[in-house]
C-alpha cells in the first residue's frame, strides 16, 4: 500500500495564491489604472521580491545582512551596462546581472563563517566597500555621473506583468522553501549551528546555497530596478539606505515568516508615501519606533500580530460553542 | 490537536492574502479623477518637488524661496497672459527627501496624479537626472535650475531644460582668469597645478573643465595632482601631504561647504600655500569667513553663477533683490534664490509666448526662446547643440582680507582687478 | 624624509581620534555582548549636546565634556532600562539587539533633525583652532587635545576596570554573569553601569569630533563602522588593545595614500573590517572565537 504524503502546498492555499495573482494581473484593465498607481504597483512589486529573497538569508537562516546593496547595485549595473553596449532584450539583461550578483555572493564565502552580530557588521563593512568601489569604478557605474539607460516606455509599461511574475515566483519558492526539508534545515542551523552540523547538516553548503540564491533574486530586482528608473547612481543603488530598507521591510512584515515581507512591503510603501506627503520629518523616527516596539513586542511583525488577530478570534469562537 | 492548527494556519493565511489583495486593490483606487481639460481651468497647475529634508534640506529650502517669490509676483500682477485671458500659477511642492527614487515618484504622481501642467525642477545632479527621465518619458516640459552637469543634457532629450550653466564652464572661467594672470606675467608658465575633486558629477565635471583647459594649453599648465575626494571626507591630511610633496603652484578644488571648511582648515594647519587657491563654488560664504577667520581665507577664488554684486551692472538683478528683499525680511539673495527664479521666469515666458498650456507648444516656445535675464551675460537661451543647457558665463570672486569678496571677472562686471599671486605666501 | 614624518604625526592624532571614538563600543560589547547600534547616534547627540552648551552659554567645548558626559550616562542607562535589558541575553538576543539598536539610531537622528535642522554645524573656539609647530610640522591643537584625552580615558578605564570594587564587578560579569549572580553581585546594576559609561565615552567622542568636524543629524555611521574595525582588531577584554589596534588602522589608512588613490583610502578601513573579521575574529590581542 502506498502512503502520499501530504503535497508540499495544501490545494486550497495554492488556489487562493494564484487567485490573487490573476486578480493582481488583470488590476490595470479591470481598475483604470493611472499610470502612477500602475507604476507604484510595479514598484511594490520590485521591493516585495527583493525583501523576500532578502527575507531567505535574514530569515531562515537567521544571518541578518546589512550588505545586500552590493548585489543590488551589481545586478542593477550588469544589467544597465548590458542594455546599453549589448542591446540583448531586458530579461536577459535582468539574469545576467542576477548571475553575476549571484558569483559576487559566492565571493562573500569566508563571511559565511561568522556568526550573529560578526556577521552583519561584516556585511556593513562588505556594503560600504562595495559603494566606494563602485563609485570609483567609472567605466562600470559611470562614476558620480551614474548611467543613464535608453528610454523604452514600453519595457517599462510591461514592467508591471515582469515585477508581478518575478514576485509571485519568489513568494511561491519562500513558501515552498520554508515549509520543504530544506526549511526544516535552515531553521535548524539558524538555532544551533553546531547540533545541525552534528546531525549531518553542513551549515556551510546551505549558507552559501541560500546567501547565492538571495544575493542573485535580489541582483535581479537591481536590474528590474534600473529598466524602471532609467537612470541609476552607484550612491544611490549601493547605499546602505537600501540595505536598510531591506532590513525594516522584512521586519515589520515578520523575520523568518515565509510571507510576511510581502506584507511588510505593502504597509511599508503605504506608511512611506502617506509620511512623505503628510510628515516628511517624521519618517525616520516612526520606522525607528516601529523597528523598537516589534523587536520588543511582537518579534514576527505585522505577521505575528495577525496571527495573534486569528487566534483570539479562534477562541472567541470556541468559548461561544463550548458555552449554549 | 494538529487539525484544529491546521484550521488556525489556513485561516491566518488566507487573511493575509485577502488583506494583502484588500491593500493593493485600495492603493489603486487613490488617483484623482479629475480629466478637466487644461485650458478651460482658472489657474495653471505647475508641479515641482525640492529636497526640503535630507542632505540637501537647505539648498533646497533656498529654491523654495526662489520658486515662491516668481509666483507671487506673477500673481499680484494678475497671473500669466495666455492667448488674450489672464490665468493666475499654482505651485504645487512635495518633498522629496533628497531621494533619487522619491523624486522619480514623486514627480510620476505630479504628472498622472495631481495632473499639473509643467514641471519644475528639484535641485542636485543626481536628483534631477533621476527626475528628468520621467518627465521625459511623459513628454512633459521640465524647466530646472538644479542639474548643473551636462550629462543631463547630453542624452538626446527634448524635453528638459536647464538654466544652470555647466560646471566645466566654472572650471573654464577660473582658467580663464588664472591664463590672463599667466599672460601678465604674474604666474609662471609653465604652472603645475592640483586639482583636488569630489567624487560627484559636480566634481567631476570641475576637473574635465580644468584637464580639457590644461591640454589645450599647449604646455602652459601641467597638472601634478589629480584626486577624488569623498564627500563629507573627515581627514584629508594624507591628500594634503601628497600635494605639500608636489610643490604645485595652483590648488584649484572643489568641495561643497563642509567639506571645504574642513579641507581648508588642515591646509592652513600643514602650512601649506600657493599662488592660487580656488573651492569651486565655494569660497565667500559667511560660514566659512567665520570658521576660518578672515586672514586665512583671503585670496581664495570662487566661481558661482550669479552674486547680488552684479544689482550694480544688471537691472532685472537689482530689481530682484529688491523684491527679495522685500519679501523675505530684509535677506539678501544668493545664486540659489536666483536660479530658482530664473528657472520659473523661463518658464513662465515659455508659456506667455505660446499662448496655451499645450505641452507641445510650450516645449518648441522653450526650445526658441530667448529672454531677458539677471544671469552673467543679460539673456538666457538654452541651445539646442548643449541640449537644452544654458551657457552662461560665470562669475569669479575673490576674498580680500577685510571680509568682502568682489566680483573680479568677467570684467564687464568686476568691482575689483583680481591679485595673483597670493600676497599670503610671499614671506 | 619630512614626508614620512608628516604622515607618522598625522597617523597618531588620528589614531587617538579612533580610540577615543571605539572605547564606549568596545566597553559595551566587551561586557554585554551587545553591539550597540545606536553608538554613531549616541556620538552626534554629544555633538549636538556640546554645539548647544557653546552656543547658548558660550561654554568651551573642552570645558563642556563633564557635562555632555553626565547627559549621555543618563541616556545611555534609560537606553538599557527600557529597552535593551528587556531582550534575551547571548546569542539568541544577536540580530534582535542589532535591530532594536538601530531603531533608537533612528530615533536620535530624527529628534535632531527636529531640533536643529540638517544644517552641518561645527563647534570652533578660537583657542583650538591654532596650530603648534611640532616637530618640524604644525599640528592642530585640536588634535594634540584628543590624543591627549584619549590616553587620559585609556588610563583613566584602566584604572576604574583593575583597581576598583566596580571595575571587578565589570570584569567578572564579563566573564561569566551567571556566576556573578551566585556571588551577589547585581548583574542588572552592572549592566546599567556598563551601558551608560559606554555612552558617556562616545557623547565625549562626540563633543571632542564637533571641534574638529562638521556634523549633522546623519553623521555617525562612519564613526560606528570605524569604532567597529578598531574594537574588532584590538579584541575584547583589552583597554590598551583598543589603543594599539586604533594606531595600527589609522597607520594603515594614512600610508594608504601611497599605493591607492585617495578616494579609495576610505574603502580601506571597511577591507580590514572584513579581512579581520574572517582571518581573526577574536582581534589580535584578544582570544581565539570559535566559528
Amino acid at each position: 500500500m502506498t502512503v502520499n504524503p501530504p503535497s508540499l502546498v495544501s490545494r486550497r492555499r495554492g488556489g487562493g495564491f494564484a487567485a490573487v495573482c490573476a486578480v493582481l494581473a488583470v488590476l490595470p484593465w479591470v481598475a483604470d489604472l493611472s499610470a502612477y498607481a500602475h507604476n507604484q504597483l510595479t514598484l511594490l512589486y520590485i521591493t516585495i521580491a527583493g525583501v523576500l529573497a532578502w527575507n531567505w538569508m535574514g530569515g531562515f537562516v537567521g544571518q541578518v545582512s546589512f550588505g545586500h546593496a552590493a548585489m543590488f547595485g551589481i545586478g542593477g549595473f550588469v544589467a544597465g551596462q548590458m542594455m546599453v553596449h549589448v542591446h540583448l532584450p531586458a530579461p536577459l539583461c535582468w539574469l545576467a546581472g542576477a548571475g553575476v550578483a549571484g558569483v559576487f555572493a559566492l565571493g562573500a564565502h569566508p563571511m559565511l563563517r561568522l556568526r550573529g552580530p560578526y556577521f552583519s557588521i561584516a556585511t556593513i563593512g562588505l556594503g560600504e566597500a562595495s559603494r566606494l568601489v563602485f563609485t570609483y569604478w567609472e567605466k562600470f557605474t559611470g562614476g558620480a555621473s551614474g548611467l543613464s539607460l535608453p528610454i523604452d516606455a514600453d519595457v517599462r509599461f510591461r514592467l508591471y506583468w515582469w515585477a508581478l511574475a518575478i514576485a509571485a515566483l519568489v513568494a511561491a519558492a519562500s513558501y515552498v522553501i520554508r515549509h520543504s526539508s530544506l526549511g526544516l534545515k535552515l531553521l535548524a542551523i539558524k538555532a544551533d549551528v553546531e547540533a545541525a552540523a552534528d546531525v549531518g547538516i553542513s551549515a556551510t553548503f546551505y549558507q552559501d546555497l541560500v546567501f547565492v540564491l538571495s544575493g542573485a533574486v535580489v541582483g535581479l530586482t537591481g536590474g528590474l530596478n534600473a529598466s524602471f528608473f532609467n537612470f541609476i547612481e552607484p550612491n544611490d543603488m549601493f547605499g546602505f539606505e537600501r540595505s536598510i530598507t531591506m532590513v525594516l521591510v522584512a521586519v515589520i512584515g515578520g523575520l523568518g515568516t515565509s510571507l510576511g515581507p510581502v506584507l511588510g512591503a505593502v504597509v511599508f510603501v503605504l506608511v512611506h508615501n502617506y509620511l512623505l506627503s503628510s510628515y516628511p520629518q517624521l519618517h525616520l523616527g516612526l520606522y525607528g519606533v516601529l523597528l523598537i516596539l516589534i523587536i520588543l513586542f511582537e518579534p514576527l511583525g505585522l505577521t505575528g500580530l495577525a496571527q495573534r488577530g486569528v487566534r483570539a478570534v479562534e477562541r472567541a469562537r470556541a468559548r461561544k460553542r463550548a458555552a449554549p | 490537536m494538529w487539525y484544529r492548527v491546521n484550521t488556525m494556519r489556513i485561516t491566518s493565511q488566507r487573511l493575509l492574502l485577502s488583506l494583502v489583495a484588500l491593500l493593493v486593490a485600495g492603493a489603486c483606487k487613490k488617483e484623482s479623477a479629475g480629466t478637466a481639460k487644461s485650458d478651460d481651468k482658472a489657474e495653471i497647475a505647475i508641479g515641482a518637488t525640492l529636497p526640503l529634508t535630507g542632505a540637501e534640506s537647505r539648498t533646497g529650502g533656498f529654491f523654495k524661496e526662489g520658486y515662491e517669490l516668481a509666483f507671487d509676483e506673477v500673481n499680484a500682477a494678475g497671473g500669466l497672459d495666455v492667448g488674450g485671458k489672464k490665468r493666475k500659477v499654482k505651485l504645487t511642492l512635495y518633498d522629496d527627501t533628497t531621494n533619487q527614487a522619491t523624486a522619480n515618484s514623486l514627480a510620476d504622481k505630479l504628472i498622472n496624479s495631481d495632473k499639473v501642467d509643467f514641471l519644475l525642477g528639484t535641485y542636485s545632479t543626481a536628483l534631477v537626472e533621476a527626475q528628468s527621465t520621467i518627465a521625459e518619458q511623459n513628454k512633459m516640459p521640465y524647466v530646472n535650475g538644479g542639474g548643473a552637469a551636462s550629462h543631463i543634457y547630453k542624452r538626446g532629450y527634448k524635453y528638459i531644460f536647464g538654466v544652470l550653466s555647466p560646471v566645466e564652464l566654472l572650471g573654464t572661467t577660473l582658467m580663464n582668469w588664472i591664463d590672463e594672470q599667466q599672460k601678465a606675467g604674474k604666474l609662471p608658465r609653465p604652472s603645475k597645478i592640483a586639482v583636488l575633486w569630489e567624487n560627484t558629477a559636480h566634481g567631476k565635471d570641475f576637473k574635465k573643465g580644468i584637464s580639457d583647459f590644461a591640454a589645450k594649453s599647449g604646455g602652459a599648465y601641467e597638472i601634478a595632482i589629480d584626486e577624488s575626494f569623498e564627500l563629507n571626507g573627515k581627514d584629508f591630511s594624507a591628500l594634503l601631504g601628497k600635494v605639500k610633496a608636489a610643490a604645485v603652484d595652483l590648488f584649484l578644488a572643489d568641495a561643497h561647504l563642509p567639506d571645504y571648511i574642513t579641507m581648508h582648515r588642515q591646509y592652513l594647519d600643514a602650512g601649506l600655500c600657493h599662488k592660487v587657491v580656488s573651492y569651486g563654488a565655494r569660497g565667500s560664504e559667511k560660514a566659512a569667513v567665520d570658521a576660518l577667520g578672515k586672514d586665512n581665507v583671503a585670496y581664495v577664488l570662487s566661481g558661482v553663477w550669479w552674486s547680488p554684486q552684479l544689482a550694480d551692472t544688471i537691472p532685472l538683478a537689482k530689481k530682484f533683490v529688491e523684491a527679495f528683499k522685500a519679501k523675505y525680511s530684509g535677506k539678501t539673495p544668493e545664486w540659489y534664490h536666483a536660479l530658482a527664479y530664473e528657472a520659473a521666469r523661463a518658464l513662465f515666458a515659455g508659456i506667455q509666448q505660446a499662448g496655451s498650456t499645450d505641452r507641445e507648444a510650450v516645449r518648441a516656445k522653450l526650445a526658441a526662446l530667448k529672454i531677458e535675464s539677471m544671469l552673467p551675460g543679460g539673456t538666457v537661451e538654452f541651445p539646442a547643440d548643449h541640449g537644452g543647457e544654458a551657457q552662461n558665463l560665470f562669475i569669479v570672486q575673490q576674498n580680500q582680507p577685510d571680509g568682502t569678496s568682489p566680483v573680479i571677472y568677467p570684467k564687464e562686471v568686476a568691482k575689483a582687478a583680481g591679485v595673483a599671486p597670493s600676497p599670503r605666501c610671499t614671506p | 624624509m619630512a614626508r614620512l614624518l608628516d604622515m607618522i604625526v598625522s597617523a597618531v592624532l588620528l589614531a587617538g581620534l579612533y580610540a577615543t571614538m571605539a572605547y564606549g563600543l568596545g566597553l559595551i560589547y566587551g561586557v554585554l555582548r551587545v553591539v550597540n547600534l545606536a553608538h554613531g547616534g549616541v556620538i552626534m547627540a554629544g555633538a549636538y549636546l556640546g554645539w548647544c552648551l557653546h552656543e547658548g552659554f558660550g561654554l568651551d567645548p573642552y570645558l563642556s565634556i563633564p557635562l555632555v558626559m553626565a547627559a549621555t550616562f543618563l541616556l545611555g542607562v534609560v537606553m538599557y532600562q527600557g529597552l535593551v535589558r528587556r531582550l534575551p541575553r547571548g546569542a539568541a538576543g544577536g540580530p534582535a539587539s542589532l535591530l532594536l539598536l538601530f531603531g533608537v539610531w533612528l530615533v536620535l537622528r530624527n529628534i535632531a533633525y527636529l531640533l536643529f535642522t540638517g544644517n552641518d554645524q561645527v563647534i570652533r573656539t578660537a583657542f583650538a583652532s591654532r596650530a603648534v609647530p611640532l616637530l618640524g610640522t604644525h599640528v592642530a591643537l585640536n588634535r594634540l587635545v584628543v590624543l591627549g584625552i584619549a590616553l587620559v580615558i585609556a588610563v583613566l578605564l584602566h584604572v576604574l576596570l583593575r583597581r576598583t570594587m566596580i571595575g571587578r564587578a565589570i570584569r567578572a560579569v564579563a566573564q561569566n554573569a551567571d556566576s556573578c549572580t551566585l556571588v551577589g553581585i547585581d548583574v542588572n546594576r552592572v549592566y546599567t553601569l556598563t551601558f551608560g559609561i559606554g555612552a558617556a565615552l562616545a557623547g565625549v567622542a562626540g563633543v571632542l569630533l564637533a571641534t574638529i568636524f562638521s556634523f549633522n543629524p546623519g553623521s555617525g555611521s562612519s564613526e560606528l563602522l570605524k569604532s567597529f574595525v578598531v574594537v574588532v582588531l584590538g579584541g575584547l577584554g583589552s583597554v590598551y588593545g583598543v589603543g594599539l589596534a586604533a594606531l595600527i588602522v589609522a597607520t594603515v589608512e594614512v600610508f594608504a595614500i601611497l599605493v591607492l588613490p585617495s578616494y579609495l583610502t576610505t574603502a580601506v578601513g571597511f577591507m580590514l573590517l572584513v579581512l579581520v573579521l574572517v582571518l581573526r575574529p577574536g582581534g589580535l590581542f584578544g582570544h581565539r572565537v570559535l566559528s
